[in-house]
């Protein structure tokens, strides 16, 4: 009977730690933060640094923020769902350290969410270009292998933009 | 199994991979604080070497400003510069500029700053430190503003240790950039088109330069010590209150009664124009596109995967690829002959003023020999004044041909008219005492021209051999003393002057 009311004890202690630790990671990860489309979430961490740095320097600064670019825009469902695999894959690659070595590389679906979003804010300027991608086909069903920034390499975040390759990029500087 | 034990059971099995993510956020964490911070540089560290510990690319290449070590004597080249500074120092010895790396070893080289034997001896004040030493803004905080300014050249001495670097550009917490010589903010501030507060990181990309690159003078100033003596300081002074033009920095002068010497030969009292590069650059086209010193003097340059701002100041158009070419689209030699054609008429208008003016001083000279009245002479002196002032304000900064053509010949052109009205005044003066066909002796060597002005050159030289063996000597001790003294900043350098053989 003792034993019984020690181990109940015991039992609300430890539900009351993992809440408690639970409220603290979520804290301490600002995990909140990720709700928002603020620019500087995504410098929670370092990695992002000079990714920030350099859209900070480039004219999309004005028009365009991170999630506007590497998000889907057209659906909220997608922009939340794509965000959630995202989040975590990064999440995964800082917590295991799975980018370490490696360079910093949209993956294929984020290839196709931003060449997306270009096309859907340069739409005007850039129908002649989409529709006589169509017409060159090489075969297959797609267009041409080209993405604007085929062409466009410094857009928006210029060509030297590695964390290596920017040793002197020391935190974010308001402009 | 009991409910209890399984909620344990589930809340411990929660609570550990929670706590080692716990510690690895707190990790990544600690990692990003470390990167985003700057590295511990202490205020006014004075030797580069220091900052370069962190900043190892920047540090290099601004040690590459050594390479640019060849003495061009001035002097040699345009022998009239004698005859135009008689009397005043930039007569016995005058180089163009070599790298930032030998600009303190110039300052205490040159004949200009004379052979001191102590502390109080002259012929320069202490002002002559201001602008070549990382060690100035050091000093000034440590003792303040107006005692710095007090005194003799060879006072501070054995505290000026290294040439201009890191420290004179950069906040050491911020690595911003930053005014170091309160004088440029009191400049800016009176002059009143772009208020110290207002400059924008592009503008201070200039101003850093500006500090020095700017025309100035030494401003009596009166003040108290702490014993309660009455001192005298020169305080290092733009005289920018009416604008930034030749004629408003002329007005200013001629208002405050000012003149830097007495010429030795006309009696003219006159103004030395200083270096008024950042007052003409902002007039050309350049300045007027907001382009930056930085943009051109140190460009962005790759080195392997690293991109970052050359510390190397020098010649733009010794890699055209990283600077001119960015904007421009015409070919290296397009540009280049451009440019050499800009030089050569400003060399055309340059070289007809000096000998305007030269001959003027010769020929005033002459005048008050054969006893002409202060009545007489008080016109030309004006005129001779202003010639000069306008000539030198026109080429006394580097580049002014380039940073701003249209400029550069406009005040040439006056000056030759102002000299030209000098001389015409002159010969009615030099015909009334029967020298009408006066001609003014041979200037047309350096060694000519100091004969004419009856220089001691010998001796100069030899009181600063004998002050580089013995108060020099103190110098460097007293600086290693104090911790000032920095190997690296003299590390691969030759004793080279205009007036020591090779």
């Amino acid at each position: 009977m003792k034993a019984n009311i020690v181990m109940k004890y015991v039992s609300v202690i430890s539900v009351v730690s993992a809440i408690g630790m639970f409220a603290y990671v979520v804290h301490a990860s600002k995990a909140t933060s990720y709700l928002s489309g603020d620019p500087k979430v995504c410098i929670n961490c370092h990695t992002m640094n000079s990714l920030y740095a350099t859209w900070q320097h480039s004219s999309h600064r004005k028009a365009a923020t991170c999630v506007d670019c590497h998000l889907p825009r057209e659906s909220l469902v997608d922009k939340i769902l794509a965000k959630s695999r995202d989040g975590f894959n990064h999440s995964y690659a800082m917590t295991f350290r799975t980018y370490e070595g490696r360079n910093i590389r949209a993956s294929e679906d984020a290839r196709q969410r931003i060449q997306a979003n270009c096309i859907s804010c340069h739409r005007e300027i850039v129908s002649e270009i989409t529709a006589m991608n169509e017409l060159y086909r090489t075969g297959g069903s797609g267009g041409v292998e080209r993405v604007c920034w085929t062409c466009h390499r410094d857009v928006p975040h210029g060509r030297v933009r590695g964390l290596t390759a920017t040793p002197d990029n020391i935190g974010i500087k308001e402009i | 199994m009991k409910k209890s034990t399984v909620v344990t059971a589930i809340s411990v099995a929660a609570i550990v991979p929670m706590a080692l993510l716990a510690i690895s956020i707190n990790e990544n964490k600690a990692e990003q604080q470390a990167l985003n911070t700057v590295p511990p540089i202490k205020k006014f560290e004075s030797r580069s070497s220091e900052w370069g510990k962190h900043y190892q690319r920047q540090y290099d290449s601004y040690m590459q400003t050594g390479k640019s070590d060849k003495i061009d004597d001035m002097l040699e080249s345009n022998p009239a510069l004698v005859v135009l500074w008689a009397g005043y120092g930039f007569s016995k010895d005058y180089n163009a500029p070599r790298g930032h790396f030998y600009m303190l070893e110039d300052n205490i080289n040159t004949l200009r700053t004379g052979g001191p034997t102590d502390a109080g001896a002259g012929p320069m004040p202490t002002a002559c430190w201001t602008c070549k030493s990382t060690d100035v803004p050091r000093l000034i905080d440590k003792i303040g503003e107006e005692d710095f300014y007090t005194g003799k050249w060879a006072r501070h001495g054995g505290e000026i240790a290294n040439p201009v670097g890191c420290g004179d550009c950069h906040d050491n917490e911020t690595m911003k950039l930053t005014i170091t010589r309160a004088f440029l903010s009191r400049g800016l501030d009176e002059e009143g088109s772009l208020k110290t507060a207002d400059a924008t990181h592009q503008d201070m990309r200039s101003l850093v330069c500006a500090q020095c690159h700017a025309e100035y003078y030494f401003k009596k100033t009166e003040w108290t010590d702490k014993n309660g003596r009455q001192q005298n300081a020169m305080v290092v002074t733009f005289p920018w209150a009416n604008g930034l033009s030749v004629e408003a920095m002329e007005k200013y002068y001629d208002d405050i009664d000012f003149a830097d010497w007495t010429h030795q030969i006309s009696k003219t009292p006159m103004l030395k124009a200083q270096h008024p590069g950042y007052e003409m650059f902002k007039t050309g086209a350049h300045g007027l596109n907001d382009v930056a010193c930085a943009d051109c003097h140190m460009p962005y340059v790759r080195e392997g995967s690293v991109k970052y701002s050359s510390h190397n100041v020098s010649n733009p158009l010794d890699h055209m690829a990283n600077t001119c070419l960015n904007c421009h689209s015409e070919d290296e030699k397009t540009l280049k002959d451009t440019i050499a054609r800009k030089l050569e008429r400003k060399n055309e208008l340059n070289r007809t003023a000096m000998d305007v003016i030269a001959r003027a001083h010769l020929e005033a000279g002459k005048a008050w020999e054969l006893g002409a009245t202060e009545e007489e002479m008080k016109d030309i002196l004006l005129d001779l004044r202003h010639a000069q002032w306008r000539w030198d304000f026109s080429i006394a900064s580097h580049g002014s041909f380039f940073h701003a053509p249209e400029e550069t010949l406009r005040i040439l052109g006056s000056a030759i008219n102002k000299g030209q009205d000098a001389r015409v005044k002159l010969r009615a003066v030099l015909a009334k005492y029967d020298a009408g066909d006066y001609a003014a002796p041979d200037f047309s060597t350096k060694e000519k021209a100091q004969e004419v002005i009856g220089l001691p050159f010998q001796k100069l030289v030899d009181e600063k051999m004998a002050f580089q063996n013995a108060l020099r000597q103190e110098w460097l001790r007293e600086q290693q003393k104090k911790g000032l003294y920095d190997p690296a900043t003299r590390e691969g350098m030759v004793f080279k002057t205009s007036y020591t053989a090779e």
